[in-house]
């Protein structure tokens, strides 16, 4: 057996003691919706705060998310305005960005989201490299 | 004696390629000897949060290589950046020093202003976001760069987009048709002449303002290019403006390059796409 850690290793162990540390810390005060610019957005929009952050939480532990939750979920964009407005540092930011991954399936549990995966994604990056280095340019750049 | 670093500049601005060469031609004058990096061999994984074990590999992988060149590093993309320091460089062992090209710039905006010497007669409104600023306060900095060009007038944002910036709207689409007719209506309302972006992921989304005949827009290194005497073109403007004849200013050689049929699927419809502009 080899000695080499299993690719992903410590981004999972980080993931999941900032997992825990965030469902040790969130009160469901709901402060992180009430000032999130994108709740707006959200397919299931709700004023109910400090529930739609207890759906987050749920997603965390790997259970199913209440379509409020998942709604959220699905439209943050890393605002960052509920950082400070949490008033028990927990960093909601982090908090959402791990539900994402989460909800899309991608730290093992099935999927809540659905994955919108463009698969012309890193084609189009190295077509357009193509398009607008020299050939030497490509050669040493990318 | 110049400072050797990597200039990391991340996947998609690689539509770009005047932004990044006027981005090494700004680092060397300011005595930096800029190596640059990036392309699909050096993606930070940010796009992969429904595939946790390909965005560690793919991090592992970039850490490492960075780690081998040995020497500082200045990030252009601020996914690349935000992402190296939520993720990547808490889970991998960086062996780099790190700045983002604007701190980086403004630390030196002394040695830079005399540099600015072509006047750019031209009042800007600033397409900015709220995030991101908890790490490098673009929305502070990139006005006071501005400010440095003879001729730019740089007006009060009267306007923020939610999000750190634009390209993570492609699956909202009703938030992006906001984030464009928000940002077209406060620049015209303020006497804006242009509309300038700090990221290049913006530029992309809000040049379709210009070509749809809203507003000419920029991002903020073509006017500090242009008041250096840089004569760099921007391609990907003169094709987003061309829409489906795009491929004439392109060229055929070119357009072998990536495959008639790639071009038409993959590109041809970003070039055509314009914003949904509501009047007001």
């Amino acid at each position: 057996m080899s000695d080499r850690p299993q690719i992903g290793q410590r981004l999972k162990e980080f993931e999941e003691r900032e997992v825990e540390r965030i469902l040790g810390a969130c009160t469901q005060c709901g402060k992180c919706h009430e000032v999130c610019p994108m709740a707006q957005y959200s397919k299931a929009p709700s004023g109910d705060h400090p529930s739609i952050v207890g759906g987050v939480l749920a997603v965390l532990r790997g259970e199913a998310g209440t379509p409020e939750a998942l709604g959220w979920i699905g439209v943050c964009t890393r605002s960052g305005v509920c950082v400070p407005a949490c008033p028990e540092n927990v960093d909601p930011k982090m908090m959402m960005r791990l539900a994402r991954m989460t909800a899309l399936g991608g730290r093992g549990q099935p999927a809540q989201l659905p994955v919108k995966e463009d698969p012309d994604y890193f084609d189009r990056v190295r077509a357009f490299a193509k398009l607008q280095l020299s050939d030497d340019e490509l050669k040493e750049w990318t | 004696m110049s400072t050797a670093v990597t200039f990391w500049y991340g996947c998609n601005v690689l539509r770009h390629g005047d932004i990044i060469h006027a981005c090494l031609d700004i680092l060397r004058a300011l005595d930096y000897e800029p190596s640059p990096v990036g392309g699909v061999d050096y993606c930070c994984g940010t796009v992969k949060d429904a595939n946790q074990t390909a965005a560690a590999g793919m991090a592992t992988r970039t850490v490492g290589k960075l780690n081998n060149r040995g020497a500082p590093v200045v990030v252009w993309c601020p996914s690349c950046h935000s992402h190296m320091h939520e993720f990547m460089g808490r889970t991998n062992e960086r062996r780099f020093d790190m700045s983002y090209l604007v701190e980086l710039l403004h630390a030196k905006r002394e040695r830079l202003a005399p540099l600015l010497v072509h006047e750019v007669p031209m009042r800007v409104f600033l397409h900015q976001h709220v995030g991101f600023n908890d790490l490098v306060p673009v929305n502070r900095m990139v006005p006071e760069l501005l400010g440095l060009i003879p001729g730019v007038q740089v007006l009060q944002a009267t306007y923020t987009a939610p999000g750190y910036m634009c390209a993570s709207f492609a699956a909202l689409p009703k938030a992006l048709e906001d984030i464009h007719n928000n940002t077209a209506r406060a620049a015209k309302d303020g006497g804006a002449d242009a509309v300038v972006s700090v990221f290049h992921q913006c530029y992309r989304e809000m040049v379709g303002l210009d070509a749809a005949g809203a507003i000419p827009v920029y991002n903020y290194i073509h006017l500090i290019a242009r008041s250096m005497g840089l004569p760099y073109r921007d391609e990907y403007k003169e094709w987003k403006r061309a829409g489906e004849h795009a491929a004439e200013l392109i060229g055929s050689e070119r357009i072998a390059k990536v495959g008639i049929q790639f071009y038409e699927r993959a590109i041809l419809p970003e070039l055509k796409k314009r914003p949904s502009l509501r009047n007001s």
